[in-house]
């Protein structure tokens, strides 16, 4: 009944407790450094990080493996297209294709950064409640002119955080569909065409609905959007003012 | 040919810290044209516990067999058929012909026979025949759900089991609903109800099923459901108790509008006979 895929574990440890835009600061300096280092010695570090962040929240490791687990056939093509395509030092023969120790090292290192980024989105959105997130993000997206732009940075923040919430709904529809299509005979390794059809059609249809019923629900408790307060009034602790510094530094070293 | 239910235990996320227990080791048997009610309050596993009769779930201790083959075997999905709770999200097909023939020809039905199956299974839904090629997007609520009933009696199964049928039925599609149970039941097909509507489906069943907190609480027939205390009744149950209290000598047992009319003309000295309509 639990999917555990990038949603919230309520609980009380130092990362639960941090501002929400700490959070998604640090996400985004993490990002940067992901995205920008290369070698494997800092990505061991980032797992190191990772794992003392995650003992420290008390968090179950398996729900990280659970959020990483349906996005592995494309890390593994990512992985195979760089081992078999990259030109340099010969490893192997696969049939007319070869295996480099370049594409090998670029692959891996390209996956591993795809799965640390999903590894720490997923540490934010597992200590983050939705609505702090949303609020997170409407501060951190309201000093931006986006007004100008037509945009408001609360109906930003809030679509984020409602799609957020949409993705473990979804996967629930998607578990009853398929039970009720298999127990009406449906073989899905044998037919996935007939598959394809027969699950996606109910259930871009109850995501439709969905969308229309929470809007209704929305609007029918006045919701507006601009002007709105927040039940979660956001303050900046010492642990939150040492980390963006920790951040500043961080950046700072990466690219000068 | 019966279900055999052994032990079955199933916990949810097994093996993480939010390990729930959500079946401790039931066991019961369903005999073939029996009429089950399965009941018991959310939460204490009644659809944890059908999908492992058609092998959806497998069981983590224990075992589900019909009739000695074990229930996650492919080709038993046939002859059980199961009805999630608001089934009409299930359909998809372009026309309500190509969503009810969908089971039967996953299992190899073609052409005519296929043709004269979904007919068949329209007609003892409670359809009539000309909405065959319409889209099922353009019917009813209601009507959809009819449309998802005859999918799973397209496959002819020897099982039926259904989740919560009526929930958010209007009455004229719960009567349809209703006689199309009373119909199955002539043709020897076995029928597993889960509901909490008790007062509906009592009078169907011959066995009843408690569920609490994942263990079987009560198994019996509906009789003696009424005897154990601890569950909820059916209010002409507690309407009869109620006449009783109040000196009228009618028997308490009692869960169907024929009986008690029976019963309560009996007492007044009445000679009216029970019309169903």
């Amino acid at each position: 009944m639990n999917d555990l895929f990038l949603s919230f574990v309520p609980g009380k440890s130092f990362l639960h407790r941090l501002d929400p835009r700490t959070k998604v600061l640090g996400l985004m300096a993490v990002s940067f450094c992901i995205l920008k280092v290369s070698s494997f010695e800092i990505m061991a570090l980032m797992a190191i990080i990772f794992a003392i962040l995650v003992i420290a929240c008390h968090l179950p490791f398996l729900h990280f493996v659970r959020s990483v687990r349906p996005m592995l056939p494309f890390f593994t093509f990512i992985f195979l297209m760089q081992l078999l395509f990259t030109e340099g030092t010969h490893l192997f023969d696969f049939g007319l294709l070869k295996g480099t120790y370049e594409g090998f090292l670029l692959g891996s290192i390209l996956a591993l950064r795809f799965i640390f980024l999903i590894l720490f989105a997923a540490l934010i959105t597992a200590t983050t409640s939705p609505s702090g997130i949303t609020s997170g993000i409407e501060r951190l997206l309201r000093p931006l002119p986006l007004k100008y732009l037509g945009i408001s940075s609360h109906d930003l923040a809030m679509m984020m955080s409602l799609s957020l919430y949409f993705v473990p709904m979804l996967f629930d529809s998607f578990r009853d569909l398929r039970d009720a299509q298999i127990s009406r005979g449906l073989d899905i390794r044998k037919e996935p065409v007939k598959a394809i059809m027969s699950l996606t059609v109910p259930l871009v249809r109850m995501a439709l609905r969905s969308v229309d019923e929470v809007a209704l629900a929305m609007e029918s408790r006045c919701y507006t959007g601009e002007g709105r307060s927040s039940m979660y009034v956001l303050e900046f602790r010492s642990l939150d003012y040492a980390l963006l510094v920790f951040y500043c530094v961080l950046l700072f070293l990466l690219y000068i | 040919m019966s279900i055999e239910v052994k032990d079955l235990s199933f916990f949810y996320n097994k093996g993480t810290s939010l390990e729930k227990k959500a079946l401790d080791k039931v066991s019961f048997s369903i005999v073939k044209g029996e009429f089950v009610l399965i009941t018991g309050e959310v939460g204490s596993g009644k659809s944890t516990l059908i999908r492992h009769l058609n092998g959806l779930l497998k069981p983590h201790s224990g075992s589900v067999k019909v009739s000695g083959i074990n229930s996650t075997n492919r080709e038993l999905r046939s002859k059980i058929g199961l009805l999630m709770q608001y089934p009409q999200r299930q359909l998809f097909g372009k026309t309500v012909f190509e969503d009810v023939a969908f089971g039967p020809s996953n299992f190899g039905l073609k052409d005519d026979e296929l043709k004269e199956r979904v007919n068949e299974s329209l007609l003892l839904a409670g359809l009539c025949r000309d909405i065959a090629d319409i889209s099922p997007f353009s019917l009813s609520g209601g009507q959809m759900r009819l449309v998802a009933l005859a999918g799973v009696l397209s496959m002819r199964p020897e099982y039926l089991i259904l989740d919560e049928p009526t929930s958010g039925l209007d009455p004229e599609n719960k009567a349809s609903l209703f006689s199309t149970l009373k119909k199955l039941q002539t043709t020897g097909i076995s029928v597993i109800i889960v509901s909490h509507q008790i007062d509906d489906f009592l009078p169907f069943a011959n066995k009843v099923l408690f569920l609490k907190n994942g263990c079987v609480d009560f198994i019996g027939s509906p009789e003696e459901y009424l005897q154990s205390v601890s569950s909820p009744i059916p209010e002409l149950t507690s309407l009869m108790k109620e006449l009783q209290n109040c000196g009228f000598e009618v028997a308490s047992d009692i869960y169907s509008v024929e009986d008690a009319f029976n019963e309560i003309t009996r007492v007044l000295g009445s000679k009216e006979v029970y019309k169903d309509e």
